[in-house]
């Protein structure tokens, strides 16, 4: 498991209260139970820790737990390219 | 005749806030075009307040996080040196009822659509320093009715409103008219979670207003550039309720 996920687990069981096992890349936010409130506020605090910007346009497109750790990723190694 | 103005509408990527952004661009004003969540509809905004052959920027804030408060108004400071306008205008929620919601739902819900207004008059406040200027809410008919699940809304927006008038007094040595206008269902995509459009499904009609049809953002942006206006230099801690005369007629008169 990348660094990254690693803290993006963190702040979604620290959010949404769910479970950190059932955080595997197949998991969708029905099975994490969590509302829109929390989608939105796990996005802030990603932004916050990670200096990126995840706007609802791309989050929108997140299906699962995967795809929201492949696009974080994604982003901070764009971020640390342009450093 | 808002020519040579800087105006800061919050949430003004879409919706309500979108329209009242291209008014006041309309008549002449410079805008600032907050946004939270949504990056290309507000750059989408800005394009278009720029056609109309006014300055424009785009900045990202939570207007419920003091510290993005702050940063946000520095920036606006660095670029603009000062603030005419300040529209109130970015609200979030869920639709849940009394017993359905918890303190964080509540907290964000009142952190938005009521604290921001006392933060961002505060820094807007020192924005406006020896000229004056105007300070426009959004609220809503859930300040004084009643609308299923839109509990904390409606008290935030009740909240609203009562920060509304002490403003208006407290900023009136300032120069600074401060109003507010309160809205029945208008039709953006926010509007349509609390009943908008009929119900999916059945043959119920869409809900309409003793004047005939629902309230449009463009009724309320009218409104709001009134208000920014001179002309409205004598109202003061006044919430404009703009229904179409829904609030005066709860019964059917067929």
């Amino acid at each position: 498991m990348s660094a990254v996920e690693d803290t993006i687990k963190d702040i979604v069981v620290k959010i949404v209260h769910c479970d950190r096992e059932i955080l595997k890349p197949e998991a969708t936010f029905q099975d994490m139970k969590a509302d829109s409130l929390d989608m939105v506020q796990v996005l802030v605090a990603l932004e916050d820790e990670f200096g990126i910007e995840i706007p609802d346009e791309d989050a929108q497109k997140f299906k699962n737990f995967g795809d929201f750790v492949s696009y974080v990723e994604a982003r901070v190694a764009e971020k640390k390219g342009n450093a | 005749m808002l020519k040579g103005k800087v105006a800061l509408v919050t949430g003004g990527s879409r919706g309500i806030g979108r329209a009242i952004a291209l008014k006041l661009a309309s008549e002449g004003a410079d805008v600032i075009v907050n946004f939270f969540r949504r990056r290309e509809a507000a750059e989408e905004t800005a394009r278009e307040i720029e056609a109309l052959g006014v300055a424009s920027q785009v900045i990202k804030a939570n207007v419920g996080d003091p510290e993005k408060v702050d940063e946000m108004f520095g920036t606006i400071a660095d670029s603009f040196g000062r603030l005419d306008i300040l529209v109130n205008n970015a609200a979030s929620g869920l639709p849940r009822s009394a017993l359905e919601l918890d303190a964080k739902v509540w907290g964000w819900t009142m952190d938005i659509n009521a604290r921001a207004l006392l933060l961002c008059a505060q820094h807007a406040a020192r924005l406006m320093e020896g000229r004056g200027g105007k300070i426009v809410s959004i609220s809503s008919l859930g300040s004084s009715l009643v609308i299923p699940k839109y509990t904390a809304i409606g008290v935030s927006k009740a909240t609203l409103e009562a920060l509304t008038r002490y403003l208006a007094i407290e900023l009136a040595p300032r120069n600074i008219c401060v109003n507010a206008v309160a809205a029945s269902m208008v039709p953006t995509a926010s509007g349509m979670l609390y009943g908008g459009g009929g119900k999916p499904g059945t043959s119920s009609p869409p809900p309409t207003t003793p004047a005939g049809r629902l309230v449009s953002a463009e009724d309320i942006a009218d409104v709001v550039a009134f208000l920014c206006s001179e002309a409205a230099f004598m109202i003061r801690g006044q919430v404009i309720i703009i229904d179409g005369g829904t609030s005066l007629a709860p019964f059917s008169l067929e």
